[in-house]
């Protein structure tokens, strides 16, 4: 892989031509220039000459998104993210920006989205060449009323989820904001790990971290209650809520502001106190709940009967991704090893996985917008149907 | 740290030979042998003693952690092994490499008051009298900075994790029972290997070890590490009693030094580390202290400034 800045910026690093007073020097100091600069430009060329552009796919706040090919060979697309830079670099690449370079550079595993190059382009943005995913994301499957699936179908989709989670953990990488428009899925049915703009390598202990990552209905308890220090196990949450709502249907524990969030997941799973989450009370934003509205924590019978499809030793994975506190809930390697992978039914191969068409374009906005956002419209009503 | 080591781009696409990082510095040179001619530059090894001084400088106005400073050493080495470092200014790629570091390793810093900080640090008045006409190193439009973060991650093509022997130290200090103390030395090695070209040459793993060997056999009295001169230890390794010891690491069950030492040497014998290359790196380590007597804060600085000043690469 190989970038390289156009040559109307190399002037601050590079010398200017102006010669040097008294020397005698024939070159000039940029023809020198010129001549370093070849075969790292040279390179860069090659990759961007690799692929030729077509049509735009979709376009965020952070990225436009086009279709593209190989030169070579026209059937082999990809999806070529141009990273939009701040004016003029008033503020350096966004850590978005950094974050996904960085992790997919050295992650590779088949169900994370793979970056094949990158390369700049003469208007000095970065283009990311990342694998061509036709055929949407879950949250498009989970939303057409059109498409039937079953049991067998969550199971193919989670088993990939839950191996890309955990290549990434065991690879000391936190993705933070797992949700369904962030799983992508590839012309053979794989479902991929996308959007690493909020990824990062789980601190060294005692170091701190935000709280404010993972779209909110996707967010884990400890970090709606503002925990700074936490583990692999705010993905597992995400991924139960994925997980969830694959089975419902619709968003399971939808909140309209941080507290709202706080407030459905007591009502769905119990209220977290210091019995069954030892040290809850002292998380910064942890506040005491009304006695008289304590609701006991889920036992087993609430997943099984609120998620039928799942079967009780589906509802029983579901469950320990869902434990309230975060050192009681399964990490991704548990998850790997739970018996309902082996139980019947056995995941559909992804090639008979339900389909839609016309993913493209999902593809594209998915992978311009800014991370950690929802679109909001999108599930304004399916919210507002779920009070329970 | 993260992903996995054995299948990083570092090992991968940044890990050289000597011969081949000789022969790319080499090439570098060839291009522009003029400018090597006109504008004399120290030892590699001097050059970036300064710079990280420089850097622990700015570091420290901006109490940045240490791993951040480190990842900036192996960009700012990436970079020069693609580019002259006569046609760059120097400072504007050391806090270059400052600023996408403090993001890579998630301690970030604004862009302003990086530049803020590095134009009080390194006033190029000072130098009025060669150039004539009063400028700084860093220029006060931040776009600069932008650029030349764009130009870096270009050059390194995009590859930014490093990982570091600090983690693998941490890791060994149960294992191997180390102390308070021999941790700190240790530490303190591992920060004087950014100054040598081993991060280029080896990976994180055998300087880990290479670090602990010396804190363990050389133990020298710790006094201050890190002022101007080469640390305490550079002594202790050059009277040469402890390099025997070393040489002993090489055959297995070598009897005659003390229990504690012993001990680590069956370790390393029977963990599959390279030990030709742990000693290497202790050579390495020795000769970078020899070399620190030149050092001269002073010289460095002038030399630097010529080169940008002459060329205008201050611009």
């Amino acid at each position: 892989m190989a970038v390289s800045p156009p040559s109307t910026m190399l002037s601050t690093i590079q010398s200017r031509d102006i010669p040097f007073q008294g020397s005698a020097n024939a070159r000039s100091p940029l023809t020198m220039t010129h001549a370093d600069r070849e075969l790292t430009e040279q390179l860069n060329d090659d990759v961007r000459r690799k692929y030729v552009k077509d049509k735009k796919l979709g376009e965020g706040t952070y990225a436009v998104v086009s279709l593209g090919y190989l030169k070579t060979d026209p059937s082999v697309f990809v999806a070529i993210k141009k990273i939009k830079v701040n004016a003029e670099y008033k503020d350096g690449l966004t850590m978005d920006a950094i974050r996904e370079v960085k992790y997919l550079q050295e992650l590779s595993h088949p169900n994370i989205i793979a970056l094949h190059d990158v390369f700049s382009s003469k208007d000095q943005t970065l283009n990311l060449v990342l694998e061509y995913l036709p055929r949407g994301d879950l949250e498009m499957l989970i939303k057409d009323g059109n498409i039937q699936y079953g049991a067998a179908d969550v199971k193919a989709w989670m088993g990939m989820l839950a191996r890309g989670v955990w290549f990434c953990h065991e690879n000391f990488v936190l993705h933070r904001d797992i949700k369904p428009n962030n799983l992508l899925i590839a012309s053979d049915g794989e479902v991929k790990l996308a959007d690493f703009g909020l990824a990062r390598s789980f601190a060294d202990p005692y170091l701190n971290m935000t709280h404010q990552v993972i779209t909110r209905w996707y967010r884990p308890p400890e970090l709606l209650y503002g925990a700074r220090q936490y583990s692999g196990a705010v993905d597992v949450w995400s991924m139960g809520m994925v997980f969830a709502e694959l089975l419902i249907r619709v968003p399971f524990v939808a909140g309209n502001s941080d507290l709202d969030q706080i407030s459905k997941i007591c009502e769905a799973f119990g209220t977290p106190t210091d019995d069954n989450w030892p040290g809850v009370s002292k998380l910064p934003n942890y506040f005491p709940p009304d006695r008289a509205h304590i609701i006991p924590l889920q036992g087993r019978d609430f997943f099984v009967r609120q998620f039928p499809t799942a079967g009780p030793v589906g509802a029983d994975l579901l469950m320990s991704m869902c434990a309230l506190d975060p050192r009681k809930r399964s990490t991704a390697r548990q998850i790997l090893s739970h018996s309902w992978w082996s139980t019947e039914p056995k995941p559909t191969k992804k090639e008979d996985l339900p389909k839609k068409a016309g993913g493209t374009k999902k593809m594209g906005d998915d992978m311009g917008r800014r991370v950690g956002q929802v679109d909001d419209g999108l599930f304004k009503n399916a919210a507002r149907q779920l009070h329970f | 740290m993260a992903a996995n080591y054995w299948v990083s781009t570092q090992r991968r696409h940044w890990l050289f030979s000597r011969e081949g990082l000789v022969d790319v510095r080499e090439k570098l040179r060839e291009k522009d042998k003029l400018s090597h001619t006109q504008f004399p530059l120290p030892d590699q090894r001097l050059l970036n003693i300064y710079f990280n001084q420089q850097l622990t400088k700015l570091g420290k106005r901006m109490s940045t952690r240490q791993q951040a400073l480190a990842t900036a050493q192996v960009y700012i080495k990436r970079f020069y092994t693609k580019n002259e470092i006569r046609h760059t200014n120097p400072y504007l790629v050391l806090s270059t490499a400052f600023y996408l570091a403090c993001k890579m390793e998630e301690c970030p810093q604004h862009i302003r008051f990086v530049v803020g900080e590095a134009r009080g640090l390194w006033p190029g008045k000072s130098d009025v009298r060669i150039t004539k006409r009063p400028v700084d190193f860093i220029t006060s439009d931040v776009a600069k900075l932008g650029e030349c973060e764009f130009a870096l991650i270009s050059e390194m093509n995009s590859q930014l994790i490093v990982h570091h022997p600090y983690r693998t130290l941490s890791e060994l200090q149960p294992e191997l029972s180390l102390t308070s103390d021999e941790v700190a030395l240790a530490w303190s090695v591992i920060n004087d290997h950014y100054l040598t070209d081993l991060p280029l040459l080896y990976p994180p793993h055998v300087i880990a070890v290479m670090a602990i060997i010396i804190a363990v056999v050389f133990k020298p009295s710790q006094t201050s590490f890190h002022g101007s001169g080469p640390p305490p230890l550079a002594g202790a390794m050059r009277d040469g009693a402890g390099m025997n010891i070393l040489a002993a690491l090489g055959e297995k069950g070598a009897s005659g030094p003390p229990p504690r030492i012993q001990k680590l040497v069956g370790w390393i014998a029977e963990s599959e580390v390279d030990i030709k290359a742990v000693i290497e790196c202790t050579q390495e380590l020795v000769s970078l202290y020899e070399v620190w007597e030149q050092y001269s804060e002073k010289t460095c600085k002038e030399l630097i400034g010529r080169v940008v000043k002459s060329k205008n690469l201050d611009k």
